[in-house]
This record gives structure tokens, sequence and C-alpha cells, in this order.
């Protein structure tokens, strides 16, 4: 069977925790390259954060750049941004005026470029007022971060509630990353999408996290954390992957209709954030925020008691598995690396046992025992 | 679940469910489009700081009769917003609104209403300039105006339609003989009309305005006062001034004798003849019977979208949506097979139910549908379909583990549905903090967010459940690929068994 068939039989055994200290370190090298990013090339904010005056118009009289902005000179602003679109769409961009200084660079625009009045599309912000929307934002923000991670801690364990959070912060930082690279104007719509990709990337963490918590008490083999949490992980994936998938494409197609689509600036600037966030937010619930909480549960006396122990049985299987097996001798010397691999087969085979209705391993040798070298096999 | 109690369930939600929408539908109820999506003017007003909360709530119901008196403003929204740091707001909402002008001139405008004494008319520059050759304090030399009219002093206004700059003196003015008077203000005007006047072939538009008792008495003495000089002099006229501007100066006429004055029943304010009378007229009346704004406001925000453009993000995110819904039911329909259908359908229930709750919202409440709200909507389609998926890959893994198909079916739930109840609580709790901390765009899309987690709770447990159950007795659930046994992997059960190989 190939890896996709096995995916889509929930039957895959993948070593996540190995893996992840790979890919801990690619996810360091990103978040600090985003940082960097976000430090070397600083957000784009747009007026609503920075106070300012947009004004949209059709360009009616077809006037040029030069001309509107020789009519805007008239009345003293003839340093505002203008720009006309490809589908003659006359753009003026200032910064903050008072009520009186628009009207009259409102009556300037629409002189210049002959847009019907009622046709006008116009957004002044207040520079105390932008300044208002990013507090109340990041008040909102602090607050959801205090109240989700006393939920976690409620509902399951603060060391899962700070898990969760690491992976948070990191998904956070790789898509602002990304998105001061590209350069888009940052609006309060790119909030809100910071604000979904943190519900995305939460929901997904509590869903591994139930996962492993329910494998924890269904448990009876004294299995090593490390384990449960692969095993948790290889249950969870494929949901994590359609997940992922249902969610990018409602979001894809507003990313495309974003692009396409001259009415929606607003939906592009949201779209991309949040495609960014919902890919990587599914990637740190599985390669960041589980294997951190296995490595951090380990520690706990009883968890590395158990660990302890898996090590040891470990050797012994593969003592028993090199005597047994001159095709697995190649993978045998990798055996101790991988001892919570080996083991997360362990609770299969018991679990089925508990439920009674697939054939028990007619075998004397406990499954722990005779699985692994089958499951290497497979793996190769 | 029997069989029955299933149908009962099922078809029992999904008549609340469609039958509802439908009947919203129905009624001709649809939902309130924000002014983003159908069109309309925005404009944030900023009152001093330190403003108490009821001068804002005192303000913001002048504005919203004074609005409605507008006419053709079909929601207008008025908020207050005062924040712990004393800083204080209100934001007027007006969708659909053409006349951007009028609507700016509505909500912004103090109507600060008085009568003054004119002391002085076509006020050259020597009396911008005292004794001392100053400029006295406040006056612009440029055009010779005070920067803010105050009541209680002498002031340079001009007058709105021909710029003429009158020397005005203050509400209370002291008589050669060491007497006040004092001339009434807005606050002694009950009521307002605009009345069309007609003499005989022309016309002309006025306002009629109606004096308390108190007000009518201090009308009738300071047009007495008035009437002491002599006629054609510029002493004899009444300024009338509203917001620091004189709205006209008539003069008292020749035949008012200064010990009765004028009867103040008999009062009106000439506004004009030509086209633009009519609406100034009725501006004028709207804001002497709605009275003054309790505070000057700065205009510190402005937002308005044409219904071009309004059309367009509608659009937009209409297309966006049904595509996305399109892939997302091909997706799972090719993935889960029949299994597909049902959360098919059930994207048609958890659709049905979320545009319902907002119209009843917006019927109800007010509330709007903005662009933020349909991203919102968008987004929860990826909500609703995990609980699908979790669900279903639930199954599966029971499946597996050597359940019968109904008895996965039934298990999977159990186990499926802690999740998803974990998740949404976590979502929603996440939609409520927004909800309540956000201001502007984001508490739209709080509003559908917080809505969506509710109503996937609902339909997972009144819909989802019974549906599986029953299509996993019938022909759908355990049959060839496209079967819910198919999707699972089991078409042939020798897969399943697998583990038992293990063991040799």
């Amino acid at each position: 069977m190939n890896v996709l068939t096995r995916m889509y039989r929930g039957e895959t055994h993948f070593d996540f925790i190995a893996i992840s200290r790979k890919t801990m370190v690619v996810s360091l090298i990103f978040v600090m390259l985003s940082i960097l990013v976000m430090i070397v090339k600083p957000f784009n904010l747009s007026i609503d954060f920075t106070g300012g005056v947009i004004i949209t118009v059709e360009n009616e009289s077809g006037a040029t750049v030069e001309s509107i902005r020789e009519e805007l000179r008239a009345v003293g602003y003839g340093d505002a941004r203008v720009q006309i679109t490809g589908n003659n769409i006359v753009q003026v961009q200032t910064e903050a005026l008072d009520a009186n200084e628009q009207d009259l660079l409102t009556v300037a625009v629409l002189d210049a470029t002959g847009a019907d009045p009622n046709e006008l599309n116009e957004k002044a912000v207040g520079p105390t007022f932008g300044a208002e929307v990013t507090r109340k934002a990041i008040q909102a923000l602090v607050v959801f971060l205090i109240v989700v991670a006393l939920f976690i801690t409620w509902r399951f364990e603060w060391r899962m509630a700070l898990s969760a959070l690491v992976a948070l912060f990191h998904d956070l930082i790789i898509a602002a990353g990304i998105y001061a690279l590209i350069g888009f104007v940052v609006t309060p719509s790119t909030i809100i999408a910071v604000l979904t990709i943190l519900g995305y990337s939460l929901y997904d963490t509590v869903v591994v996290f139930d996962k492993v918590n329910e494998n924890i008490d269904e448990d009876d083999t004294k299995t090593t954390y490390n384990t449960i949490v692969n095993q948790s992980l290889n249950q969870v994936l494929m949901r994590s992957i359609n997940t992922s998938l249902t969610s990018l494409l409602p979001v894809g197609s507003l990313l495309l209709v974003g692009f396409l689509s001259l009415g929606a600036e607003t939906l592009k600037e949201f779209a991309l954030a949040l495609f960014i966030g919902i890919a990587v937010g599914t990637y740190s619930s599985i390669f960041i925020a589980a294997p951190l909480l296995a490595r951090w549960k380990t520690r706990q006396a009883e968890w590395a008691r158990r660990e302890l122990r898996a090590a040891k049985a470990a050797g012994q299987l593969d003592a028993q598995a090199t005597s047994r097996s001159k095709k697995s001798t190649s993978t045998t010397k990798k055996a101790p690396k991988s001892a919570a691999g080996a083991k997360s087969a362990v609770a299969k085979p018991d679990k089925d046992a508990g439920s009674g209705t697939v054939e028990t391993p007619p075998s004397d040798v406990p499954p722990a025992v005779a699985r692994p070298p089958k499951q290497r096999r497979k793996r190769r | 679940m029997t069989p029955k109690k299933a149908w009962i369930t099922l078809i029992l939600f999904l008549a609340i469910a469609w039958g509802s929408l439908a009947a919203m539908l129905a009624v001709g109820w649809e939902p309130k489009l924000g002014l983003d999506l159908q069109g309309g003017f925005a404009v944030t007003l900023v009152a001093p700081d330190g403003t108490d909360e009821n001068t804002l709530n005192t303000a913001a119901d002048i504005m919203r009769r004074r609005i409605e008196n507008l006419g053709g403003v079909q929601e207008p929204e008025v908020a207050v917003i005062s924040g712990a740091g004393g800083e204080a707001a209100i934001i007027v909402q007006l969708p659909g609104v053409d006349d951007r002008e009028r609507a700016l001139q509505a909500v912004g405008t103090t109507g600060e209403l008085s009568f003054r004494a004119v002391l002085g008319e076509g006020v050259g520059s020597p009396y911008l300039v005292d004794s001392s050759g100053d400029h006295p304090e406040g006056i612009d030399p440029a055009t010779g105006l005070t920067a803010e009219d105050d009541v209680t002093k002498r002031s340079y206004l001009s007058d709105q339609d021909d710029g003429l700059i009158y020397e005005v003196d203050g509400i209370v003015v002291v008589m050669p003989d060491g007497n006040t008077v004092e001339f009434p203000t807005g606050r002694d005007i009950t009521d307002a009309q605009a009345v069309f006047q007609s003499h005989g072939i022309g016309g002309q538009w006025v306002v009629v305005p109606e004096f308390t008792k108190e007000g009518g008495e201090k009308f009738r003495q300071a047009t007495g006062y008035l009437a002491n000089f002599p006629p054609g002099s510029p002493q004899r006229q009444l300024a009338i001034v509203v917001d620091g501007v004189v709205f006209s100066a008539p003069a008292v006429a020749n035949d008012v004798l200064p010990s009765e004055g004028l009867d103040p029943d008999a009062v009106i304010i000439t506004v004009g003849t030509d086209d633009t009378a009519e609406d100034e007229s009725k501006a004028l009346a709207a804001i002497l019977r709605y009275g003054a704004l309790p505070t000057t406001f700065e205009r510190e925000s402005v937002y308005s979208v044409s219904a071009t453009l309004g059309a367009d993000s509608l659009r937009a995110g209409l297309i966006a949506g049904l595509v996305g819904l399109l892939l997302v039911a091909g997706y799972m329909l090719l993935y889960y097979r029949s299994l597909g259908i049902i959360s098919i359908v059930g994207l048609t229930v958890f659709g049905s139910l979320l545009l319902g709750s907002l119209i009843l919202l917006g019927e109800t409440q007010g509330t709007t549908l903005t662009l933020a709200g349909v991203t919102g909507i968008i987004v929860s389609v990826g909500i609703t379909s995990d609980s699908y998926i979790v669900y279903f890959e639930r199954m599966k893994e029971e499946f597996r583990h050597g359940r019968s198909l109904p008895s996965a079916i039934r298990h999977g739930f159990k186990g499926a549905y802690r999740t998803i109840l974990t998740g949404d609580t976590v979502t929603f709790l996440g939609a409520i903090l927004l909800f309540m901390l956000a201001i502007g765009q984001v508490k739209g899309f709080a509003l559908t967010l917080g809505l969506a987690t509710v109503i996937d709770v609902i339909v997972a447990y009144f819909y989802t459940r019974p549906a599986a159950s029953l299509m996993g007795r019938g022909p759908l659930g355990d049959g060839g690929v496209f079967s819910m046994r198919g999707a699972m992997g089991g078409g042939d059960i020798v897969e399943v068994k697998e583990p038992a190989e293990v063991s040799s």
C-alpha cells in the first residue's frame, strides 16, 4: 500500500515526534526570518491605522495623473498620492485632514475627474480614531489569549495551554512575516484575518489535544507520552488535512475573486492572511504544539519512568528482532532512537482486542513485540 | 437512536431549518445589508474629551431624529462610543443615503440657534481693530469673523448667503436705562415647521417657529427694544444666528411699537424662493424642532461607498462563497462518498439557519450584514465542514477497530461530538470577546462567526446524527464503493482484518 492509501485508511504510523526535531529547527528559522522581514520591511499600514483620506472615483473625464495633481495643487494638495488603475478608477490619498480640508479635497477630485458625486467613494480617518482601532484590536487579542489559555487549562491542563500558545505565536509571526514580505496593505480586515487564524490554530490544536487525552484515558498498557501523542497525531492526520483543505477551498476562492474582481479589495487582503494562517496553523498543531507538549510531559516523573521502560523494552525487542529476521537488521540500528515510533503500534492491536470484534492476534507473543518489524517494513 | 426517532428528529429539524428561512423570505424579509454592501455613508463625530455619556446619548437622539426627518435613509444607525480614557464619539451610519451633504449637515451641525441684536452691518476693517490697534481676541483678521460664535459676547458673524458681515450683540443686551433685555435662543422654541407661503403667482419657503410662553415673552421684549431704533437703521434688525452664521437679519417692521414688540405667534423666518430653499427650510425646521446638540462635535472620519461599489463587493462575496461551497461539496463527495451527501445537505441546513438568524437579527435588532460578515460566513463553511470531517474520520476509526457499521456510526458520533463541542467553544469564546471588545468591521465578523459555531453544534446533534444513523441502514450505508462502507475503505473485508497478519 502506498502512503496515500494508508493515509486514507488512517493506517499511517508516522513518527511525528522524531520528525518534529527537524521541523522545529525549520520553524525556528522561519520565525526568525519573519521577524527579520518585519524589521527590515515594516507593514504597509492602511489609513485606518495611520489616519488619512482616500477618495476613489471613476475617471469620467479621462483625466491624467498629472492633470489631477494640477487640480489638487491649486487647492494645496499637490503632494497627494494619485493613482489611476487599469479600469480607469482614480484613487487619491492624502494624510489626515480636518473636515473643511476634506471637503475641499473632495470637490477638487470631483472637478478633476468629472465624476458623479453620488458615485463617490471616500474614506477619511482621523489619526486618533485609527489609533483607537489598533488599541481595541490589541486589547481584544490579549483578552482572547488569556481566556483561551484559561479554557484549555480548565478543559485539559496548563501545559497544553502553553504549548497551544507557542504554536499560536509561531503561526502569527510567520503569517505576519509573509504579509510584510508581500507588502499588502494592512487593513482592519487583516486584523480580522489574524483573529481567525488564532481561532483556526487553536481549534486545530484543541482537536489534537482532545485526542491525546482520550487516548491516555483509554490506554491501559502504561505506554509513553510520546507514543500516545504519535498515535493521536496519526489518528487526526486526515482530519487535519481535510479540514485545512475544506477551509482553504472557500478562502482560496475568496483570494481568487479578490484578485479578479474590482469591488473586492478587502476580500483579497483578508483572504491572503487567512490562507497563510490556516496552512501554517495546521502544520503547527501537528509539528509544534503536540511534540512540544510530549517533550514537556515526558519530563514528568510518571511519564519519564514509562519512557525509560519503553526504551528498555525496545532494546530487548531489537535484540529479538535481529535474531528473528535478517530483513529487519538494517532498521534495527535506528531502533533505540525510534523507540517511540515502535511503541506507537502497541496501542492499536490492544485497542482492537478491547473492542472485541476483530480477531485478537492468535499469538503468545505480546503484540508490542510482534508489531514493530512489520511496521518498519511498511514504512520503507 | 431508533430509526423512528431518527426520522422524527431529522424531519422536524429540516422543517424548522428550511421552513423558517422559506417563511421569512416569503414574507419579504431579507438580510439588512450594511453600507459597504449597498452603498451609503458613515461619519464618526468626536466629542470633546470628558463629555459624559448622557450628553452623548442626548446628542445621538437628536441626530437620529434629524436623520429621520431627512427621509430616504433606510436604516440609520447612530451609535455612541465612549471609552474609558475619556474619548467619546458618535458613529452615524446611513446606508443607502445619496445626498451626502445634507446628511453631513443633519448630523454634524450643532444647531445652536440664537436671536441677536445687530450693532452694525457690512462691518469693515475698522471694526476689526480695537482702540489699542490690536485685533479683538478671537477675530480672524482676514475675514473679520470670530472663531466661534459666543452668544454671551459681541461677535462678528457673516451672513451665510451673501457673506455680509454683521456685528451682533450677545443675547443679553444692556439698554441705555441700565435695564437688560434677554433675547430668545433655540431653547425657547418648542416646535418649528417649514411652510410654503404663496403670494399670488410666487411664493417663498419660510420656517415658522413656536415659542414657549417664556420664550414668547423674551421675543416680545427683544423686538420691542429693537423697535426703539429708527426705521432703516441697521440696529433695527434682528439677526437669526445658527451655529455662528447669520441665517437672516430681518428688520423689525416700521409699525411695531416699542412698548408691545412683535407677536411671537406671527414670527416667520424667510428662507428663500429658489429650489434649494425647500430643503434648506426643512433642514432648519428640523434643527429648531429637535434642538441643538448639547456639545460640538468634530468630524473625525468619513466613510462613503457608492452604490456601485457596494453591489460589486456583494457580488464578489457571493461568487467567492458559491465557488468555495461547490469546491468543498465536490471534495467531500469525492473523499467521503455517500457521507459527502450528508455534509452537503448539512451545509444547506447550516446555511439556512445562519441566513435565517441574520435576517431575524436584522429585523429585530437592525443588525446589518457587512462585507466582514460575508467573509465570516465564508470562513464558517470551513468550521462546519470540519465538524463533518471530525465525525467521519472518527467513524472510520471506530469501523477499522472492528465495530459494525451502525456501531461505528453511533460511537463515532459520541467521540466526535465531544471534540466538536470543545473546538466550537474555543471559537465561540473568541467570537464573543471580539464582539464585545472590537469596534467597526470586526464586530460584524465576530457576530457571524459566533452564530456559526452555535449553529454548527446544533446541526451536528439534530441533523448529522440522525441523518448518518439513517443512511447507515440504507443502501448508501452498507453497500458498494460509494456507500459509507466504501468511504471507510472497508470495501473488502480482508483489509480490515489486517492486524491478524501481524502476529505471524
